[in-house]
């Protein structure tokens, strides 16, 4: 008589929880979309923006006239408003939360191990954390309170020169210049490694020089800028660069400096003499 | 060090897995050319601490006792490594003290002094299911052939010996992230370019794509410094990274 088989070695000792960390769910969830999701913001919209921003800072170089114009120029733009809700503050936002929730899950042990990438490492998590706590100061002062720019564009060199005439608001604007750059340009190396850009060391070793110009590059500009800002000359309280310059009108820089043609009813230019 | 002279050892215990731990000091006459399992092996034969009492002898995981089966990785001075290839000598050197200290890995539940339980690798090695599958009732025949290109890429892979200090090194592994951690993740590529064994490409990305999957991956490139058999875990990383990210893409405009 066949003898039943006997059972098979039992997997009782897996099926129940294990201590510690937990095995891979496998398939389950939704956080490769999420973390992907982060790691692609930070480049478009945000590193885009940055880029834009620090260029177009650049112009206070040029004073305060060419400021306004690059501000005025920038809320000009059609549907500014949504553009910097959709482009700017909703990808922010969550940039900055899930980061934060990417950072405190981690645990850097950079006292045990201390690598370079282990350190690059922690300095993404601490510099991340630290621009999101410049860049909500910055918002908060430049963007939400005090006189709004997007309807006085020419009072833009005014108020980030107010903003930048003590000691200590230049090395936050300093500090979080930097923290901002490194952090963008180490994401950007970081992008490449992890969607398999840059597979290979030597890849790595070589874009890490990309990202590294670069981002010395970038940073260079904005303290450029910064330092430009605040060691002109101060300018008046309030000063507008650009009075009588509504904003969302194209009109001329400097009024009444210009001919104006008028049109008669047979559609015939008329010249008019300058005001 | 000389001949004549003594090495302490502080090894932190632990009897059962929910006891306390404890640290216990030991001394031996140093001789040249040791490793750490044959200091275990010195105390075991004789195991008096160095107040002169007699003690368990330590329980560690080792088998081949030449960095082949992975089962000797412990924290050495702090950082995890295999005990059969971390030499005593070196050691010394490098500290400039005459103390070496042991514990057991830090991300593992503890069995029993030194030993720990690193079932959760198996876990992860079955979840993306790092074999090929070539069981079945009849002979299936020889399988396809395999180029040297192929075999190249793939002989570093399969140096893993699962012991788990591509795990222990990393940031991302803990318990808030499950993350999966890097030798499950170089498995799943090494299975994947075996010309039988990726059949199962799509599960095995997908499977890496769940949560504690290949993007808890923070970059820190501690596995690849640690990883005593020296595979290219941040390649396959970022590897797979891309093969996972394109595998989702097409699952969501296809599937």
């Amino acid at each position: 008589m066949a003898t039943v088989a006997p059972a098979p070695p039992s997997n009782a000792g897996h099926s129940e929880k294990l201590r510690g960390v937990q095995p891979l769910r496998a398939g389950e969830g939704h956080t490769f979309f999420l973390r992907r999701l982060h790691s692609l913001t930070g480049i478009i919209p945000i590193g885009a923006f940055l880029i834009e921003h620090i260029v177009s800072n650049f112009e206070v170089v040029n004073g305060p006239l060419a400021y306004a114009q690059q501000v005025k120029f920038l809320n000009g733009l059609p549907l500014a408003r949504v553009l910097e809700w959709v482009f700017i503050f909703i990808p922010l936002a969550y940039h900055a939360l899930y980061g934060v929730y990417i950072a405190i899950k981690g645990r850097a042990n950079v006292n045990v191990y201390p690598w370079a990438g282990n350190w690059m490492y922690l300095s993404q998590r601490v510099t991340g954390v630290l621009a999101l706590a410049y860049i909500i100061q910055h918002l908060w002062f430049q963007r939400f309170t005090g006189v709004s720019l997007p309807e006085n564009p020419g009072v833009a060199y005014w108020k980030v020169q107010h903003e930048l005439s003590t000691a200590f608001m230049l090395w936050v604007y300093i500090i979080g210049m930097v923290v901002t750059c490194w952090h963008f340009a180490y994401g950007i190396w970081l992008f490449a490694a992890k969607w398999g850009i840059t597979p290979g060391d030597r890849a790595r070793k070589k874009f890490g020089w990309v990202c590294g110009i670069g981002g010395v590059a970038l940073c260079t500009m904005g303290l450029w800028s910064i330092i430009a800002i605040y060691s002109a000359p101060r300018v008046p309280y309030m000063y507008n660069a650009m009075p009588s310059q509504p904003n969302n009108t194209v009109a001329p820089t400097i009024p009444g400096q210009y001919p104006v043609t008028n049109y008669d009813q047979n559609n015939t230019p008329q010249q008019e003499p300058l005001q | 060090m000389a001949k004549g002279q003594t090495i302490k050892v502080e090894i932190k215990r632990q009897a059962t897995p929910d006891a306390p731990s404890y640290t216990e000091k030991f001394e031996m006459p140093y001789r040249p050319g040791l490793n750490i399992t044959s200091v275990l092996v010195e105390i075991a034969a004789n195991p008096v601490n160095t107040e002169g009492k007699e003690t368990s002898a330590i329980t560690y995981d080792s088998n081949c006792l030449e960095e082949i089966c992975g089962s000797c990785a412990m924290l050495i001075n702090g950082k995890a490594r295999m005990a059969c290839s971390a030499l005593v000598d070196r050691l010394l050197d490098e500290t400039k003290s005459d103390t070496i200290t042991l514990a057991p890995l830090s991300k593992f539940p503890v069995v029993r002094d030194l030993a720990v339980d690193r079932s959760v690798l198996f876990e992860n090695l079955k979840k993306v299911q790092a074999w090929v599958p070539i069981d079945g009732t009849y002979d299936l025949g020889p399988g396809p052939k395999q180029a040297p290109q192929i075999q190249e890429e793939r002989y570093p892979l399969s140096n893993c010996i699962s012991c788990t200090i591509c795990m222990e090194v990393c940031p991302q592994f803990n318990t808030q992230t499950n993350f999966v951690g890097a030798a499950t993740i170089a498995q799943a590529k090494l299975f994947n370019m075996d010309p039988s064994g990726s059949v199962l490409k799509e599960e095995r990305l997908r499977a890496l794509s769940g949560d504690g999957g290949i993007q808890e991956c923070g970059f820190a490139q501690n596995c690849v410094q640690a990883c005593p058999k020296q595979l290219p875990l941040t390649e396959a990383i970022s590897d797979m990274g891309r093969d996972v990210f394109i595998q989702k893409v097409k699952d969501f405009v296809s599937r």
